[in-house]
């Protein structure tokens, strides 16, 4: 702990030593240069090319996500009606095959 | 090459092989699941959405057929025999070989005749509206095939015999 903190007048010293601070003077166009250097940060982070902004938006997670989850969706979808269309024809085939020879299809 | 051009490709090549794993995965599983190799007339059953009486009664009805349909097979079969017999040996095989080819013609019209009567008590057993669309179905199914041969062969395709 400090010491200062438990001397009687320690709120006093500490009041006169933040006065007593001097802030140093801005440079002359600080606020113009700050600008300039958050709008030349801004441009190089600006993708050089197309192909370079399609990767990146391609990078983008929530859309890498998002297509993952509907190209995952719609390979089921269709493996699952292709496999049960097939299974129904396969049995097709069997019920025919038992009823009907196959010399007279 | 340039490393946007890789991304591109890498993230192509991934959606292609999510879309194609998801896709074989759930195929192989719902044929494994849907296909009951024992029974032959399970289709019957999916296809026309079958109570289990009108199953029993189907049932009943193509147990009794098979044994007709194997009888008249073998009839076929020894009928086809015959006739590479006819047309294997002896030189005078035209007239012998027309009469086992009219035979097997016979037979094989008195199959489909023995077929569609079975079909049609098969579609009575089942209900009407279930029972058309069964009957219409193994009619395209079993003569259908042989009707396209015809047509083919006959001038309605564009194609005529040259004698």
């Amino acid at each position: 702990m400090n010491k200062n903190d438990t001397h009687p007048d320690g709120p006093q010293i500490s009041a006169l030593l933040r006065e007593s601070r001097m802030s140093p003077a801005l440079p002359p166009c600080f606020q113009q240069n700050v600008w300039r250097r958050i709008e030349n940060a801004e441009a190089s982070a600006r993708p050089a090319s197309w192909l370079d902004a399609l990767a990146a938006w391609v990078l983008r997670p929530r859309l890498a996500f998002a297509t993952a989850a509907v190209l995952l969706f719609a390979g089921i979808l269709l493996g699952v009606r292709e496999g049960s269309q097939s299974a129904r024809h396969e049995a097709q085939a069997r019920y025919l095959a038992a009823v009907a020879p196959a010399t007279l299809r | 090459m340039n490393r946007s051009l890789v991304i591109l490709f890498g993230a192509l090549a991934l959606g292609v092989a999510v879309f194609a794993g998801s896709y074989f995965v759930s195929q192989r599983a719902a044929e494994l699941c849907c296909a009951r190799p024992v029974d032959d007339l399970i289709w019957l059953r999916d296809e026309f959405h079958l109570s289990d009486a009108e199953m029993q009664r189907v049932r009943r009805l193509h147990e009794s057929y098979l044994p007709q349909c194997a009888e008249m097979c073998a009839k076929i079969a020894a009928k086809k025999t015959e006739l590479q017999a006819e047309l294997a040996g002896g030189t005078n095989v035209i007239a012998d070989a027309q009469v086992k080819l009219t035979e097997l013609g016979e037979l094989r019209a008195q199959c489909q005749a023995q077929m569609l009567r079975h079909f049609i008590t098969v579609s009575q057993a089942m209900p009407p509206e279930q029972g058309r669309r069964y009957l219409a179905e193994m009619k395209q199914l079993t003569l259908g095939a042989s009707e396209l041969m015809e047509q083919s062969m006959s001038g309605d395709a564009g194609h005529e015999h040259q004698h």
